[in-house]
């Protein structure tokens, strides 16, 4: 039973101290959504625990690996993908180039299942599988996270890092991306950690929210609960 | 007439081997964001490595061969010794408006150092350098043609080298994960890429592409410490010409200034060589920054 | 971002900083001319060398310490300089001091149309353009032969002491140089010095380090980068007006490694920084003769003994740039207001 265990984790961005003692669980195959108003620090941990950032002191750990400061390639074959905000994806690469470059470091020990998650991820997105040959740049900004999703996916990995999915992008397509990762989890144990702006979606699909101000954490339990605090909602969600 | 088709095939041999030298630019600009002006150098150095086999008895293929691969070597020692070091450095105030050309100038001074090491080594007299075909214009029962063998070689060498590299880029895991790599390091590296690695490798292969320029063109130019300095800037204007961010656009412009040197020599003057690759680099600058095939985005100094 | 207060204390600080730069300049200069006295004829022409490259790495001072901007043609503009000033002096007999009036004009002028391009351009872009034109002087040259000499130039120098000067005391030929170039090198310095501390200096390095925040704030950044252009172009054209007096102006005279070397002086000094060039343009001119005392003792060929200050002096320059950027004056300056 692995999980991601997050233990006094400080970071810095410049001057500011963007990660001041986070401290947190995501338990194995279950969706953990971290909530909270913008610069709470919800890029600033995905970015740490992928290791984009480095963490001035504590420790990030990974079923029963220290991750902590590893380099982002490392951490990629530890079984850990991050989608980083703002559908990052290579605009002047195809849909099939942009897929393939999440497998490519997989495909020296086992080519033939990178072809089969290939396929799998194109049955989880049928609008990619449509658009194959198309330039990343001209897909739509829904397509385009759909594409950044895969992308990460296609690493078979047992812990996935979504940062802000539904950004810039139709409430019905958000239901949609979201629904698709909530099936992927509920039928192969993927554990998600899902940062969210949008805390009522996010809220209503996770098992376990965190919620995150000023860099501390400051309320930890099970969504359902968080969902239904208006206190807390107000205080630091501002509705 | 037939003065006319020898300048255009002439030029057109000559432009594959600016079209190669452009493209080692490009690939390093692009894989390392760094333009190379050491890179003829590092190509004059190898090309002194093969001469010395070659006039020691050894044959002109084998020679050839260690060029190409000291070449990559070299590269690949340039981007571990220096220029990572370089790019891991912190920068304090009073550098952060030399950031960007930091490696500009440290290309610089890596160019003076082969300089200065190929005449402690070799000297400095002017030495030839041979072909490995016969490059004096074929012969047939009424006349010349107007082209040689050596044309032909250098023209069929280049093409291949070309094609291959596309394929490398374009058909490859490794190919794909340098361009990604070049494209948007962060999402390389979480995709699992690991990006110093096709930093490296970018160096190596520019090196190489460099390298193989050098045994073209040292044949017309013969080989001294400073042979090779006309050809960086060419290659240069070249890369500019046909956009710094497309390897296309290097091939291209290559073959524009290859044609169009051998024009204004042959029907011009070769004086005015370097005011017409002067003027050329200053319009494509005024008129369309990004070169021909560029991209729209803002350059980054 | 740069916020721009105006207040009395400025302009009387300004006051205190000219004053200051003038004392320094004038101690320098005084220190320089009593030192003439005890060089034997060689070094003092060295002495007198380091002077007129002085000034061009200034001009290089200028460009890129103050706006962040990078060239590898400083050479070209001094040969616009010198040959400004040596086509008068040969073809309209004007004195050297003309000369030097015309070289400022003429090279600020093509600093005006380099200006104008360059504002569009940046980094290696800039940097291999003017590499192109520095290496695409001599056909210039060629194109203007009766104006300019061709392939081999105009013929000046810095004529002999005039009489008073020669009645009072014997000055020999290498002394006259160095007598000569030191008014104009600290004409130089002392114009530099203050430009950099006053308004102008300090909007340019403004444009240097936050360009949207320069702009914001009122500031032209294109009309700014080709001021400093100009500035820098002229008093490059200042310094190769000088260093033609050496005898000869032409191609052979300003080619590409004097860019280079002037480039080599400004890092190994400390990019940015005045007294830098002046300790930069130090090391290049009498780097080589050291290297030269230093090897007479061993046993080395004289191929070796060619290529080696070439190569100390590359090495110099990488391991500047590589161990530390800012050179032997280090990072003294500027920070943001």
């Amino acid at each position: 039973m692995s999980a991601l265990i997050v233990n006094d984790l400080v970071t810095n961005y410049g001057h500011v101290r963007a990660l001041d003692g986070v401290s947190f669980v995501a338990n194995s195959g279950e969706i953990t959504t971290v909530i909270g108003a913008n610069g709470a620090g919800k890029s600033t941990l995905l970015r740490t625990i992928s290791g984009l950032e480095k963490a001035k002191s504590g420790t990030i750990s990974w079923g029963d690996v220290d991750i902590t400061n590893l380099a982002p390639e490392e951490i990629v074959r530890s079984g850990v993908a991050h989608v980083p905000e703002g559908h990052a994806v290579i605009p002047t690469f195809s849909v099939l180039e942009n897929i393939e470059m999440g497998a490519l470091f997989r495909r020296r020990e086992n080519s033939s299942d990178v072809k089969v998650a290939i396929s799998e991820v194109l049955d989880l997105f049928p609008r990619l599988a449509e658009r194959v040959k198309q330039s990343a740049g001209s897909l739509s900004g829904g397509e385009r996270q759909m594409l950044a999703i895969s992308r990460a996916l296609v690493s078979r990995p047992q812990l996935l890092l979504l940062d802000e999915p539904s950004l810039g992008l139709a409430p019905l397509v958000v239901e949609q991306i979201i629904q698709s990762i909530n099936q992927l989890c509920r039928s192969t144990g993927l554990t998600v950690l899902l940062v969210e702006q949008n805390a009522n979606t996010a809220l209503a699909v996770a098992d376990h929210g965190v919620l995150l101000a000023l860099g501390k954490v400051v309320s930890d339990q099970p969504a359902a609960t968080m969902r239904a605090d208006s206190a807390l909602r107000t205080a630091y969600l501002g509705y | 007439m037939n003065t006319f088709i020898s300048t255009l095939i002439t030029g057109t041999a000559n432009g594959a081997i600016f079209a190669l030298a452009a493209l080692g630019l490009v690939i390093v600009w692009r894989g390392a964001g760094v333009v190379n002006f050491a890179q003829m150098g590092q190509a004059m150095f190898t090309t002194y490595i093969a001469s010395n086999l070659i006039t020691s008895g050894n044959s002109y293929w084998l020679a050839f061969i260690v060029a190409l691969i000291s070449g990559s070597l070299l590269g690949m020692v340039i981007d571990l010794l220096i220029m990572r070091p370089l790019a891991h450095k912190k920068s304090s105030s009073a550098t952060k408006t030399l950031a960007a050309t930091i490696p500009v100038i440290a290309s610089l001074g890596i160019l003076t150092i082969l300089q200065a090491l190929a005449g402690v080594f070799w000297a400095g007299e002017e030495r030839g350098f041979p072909t490995p075909v016969n490059s004096f214009y074929f012969k047939n029962g009424a006349g010349t043609l107007p082209f040689s063998a050596f044309n032909l070689f250098v023209i069929g060498v280049v093409l291949t080298v070309l094609l291959g590299l596309s394929y490398f880029f374009t058909q490859t895991g490794v190919g794909l994960g340098m361009r990604a790599a070049a494209l948007n390091p962060e999402v390389a590296r979480l995709s699992g890429i690991k990006v110093s690695r096709m930093r490296t490798l970018s160096w190596a292969i520019s090196g190489a592409a460099g390298s193989l320029a050098g045994l073209l063109i040292t044949p017309s130019t013969n080989l001294s410490p400073n042979s090779l300095d006309l050809i960086l800037i060419v290659a240069f204007t070249a890369a500019v010409v046909g956009g710094l961010d497309s390897p296309l656009g290097a091939v291209i412009g290559g073959l524009i200034l290859g044609i169009g040197i051998s024009l204004v020599t042959t029907y011009g003057s070769p004086e005015n060589v370097f005011l017409a690759i002067l003027f050329l680099l200053l319009a494509v600058q005024l008129i369309r920054p990004n070169g021909i095939l560029g991209g729209k985005q803002v350059r980054r100094g | 971002m740069v916020f721009w207060v105006e207040s009395r204390c400025a302009v009387d600080k300004s006051k205190k900083i000219w004053r200051k730069n003038l004392i320094k300049t004038l101690t320098l200069g005084l220190f320089l001319f009593l030192l003439s006295f005890t060089f034997d004829a060689y070094n003092q022409g060295q002495l007198a060398l380091v002077l007129m490259l002085f000034i061009g790495v200034l001009s290089l001072t200028v460009l890129t310490g103050a706006s962040g901007q990078i060239s590898l043609g400083q050479g070209a503009l001094m040969a616009v300089g010198g040959y400004a000033s040596a086509s008068l002096i040969t073809n309209m007999g004007a004195s050297i001091w003309v000369g030097f009036l015309v070289a400022i004009f003429t090279a600020g002028l093509f600093g005006l149309i380099l200006g104008t391009a360059a504002a569009r351009v940046s980094g290696p872009y800039l940097a291999g353009t003017t590499l192109v034109i520095a290496l695409a002087l001599p056909s210039v040259a060629n194109r203007f032969e009766s104006l300019l000499g061709g392939n081999v130039g105009l013929i000046v120098d810095f004529g002999s002491p005039p009489i008073w000067i020669s009645n009072l005391i014997e000055v020999g030929y290498e002394q006259w140089q160095l007598w000569v170039a030191l008014p104009v090198a600290l004409t130089a310095l002392f114009f530099t010095s203050n430009l950099m501390a006053a308004r102008a200096g300090r909007s340019w390095q403004a444009v240097r380090d936050d360009e949207i925040g320069a702009a914001v704030s009122g500031i032209s950044v294109a009309r700014t980068k080709v001021v400093v252009f100009v500035v820098s172009s002229a008093i490059a054209g200042l310094g190769g007006a000088l260093y033609g007096l050496r005898g000869l102006v032409g191609p052979s005279v300003y080619p590409v490694s004097l860019s280079l070397t002037l480039l080599t002086a400004a890092i190994l000094g400390g990019v940015g920084s005045i007294a830098g060039a002046f300790i930069g343009t130090l090391i290049v001119v009498f780097l080589p003769d050291l290297i030269d005392w230093v090897i007479s003792g061993m046993a080395l060929s004289e191929q070796i003994s060619n290529y080696l200050p070439a190569l100390l002096t590359g090495v110099l320059l990488l391991a500047t740039i590589i161990i530390n950027p800012a050179g032997v004056m280090g990072a003294h300056h500027h920070r943001k207001h």
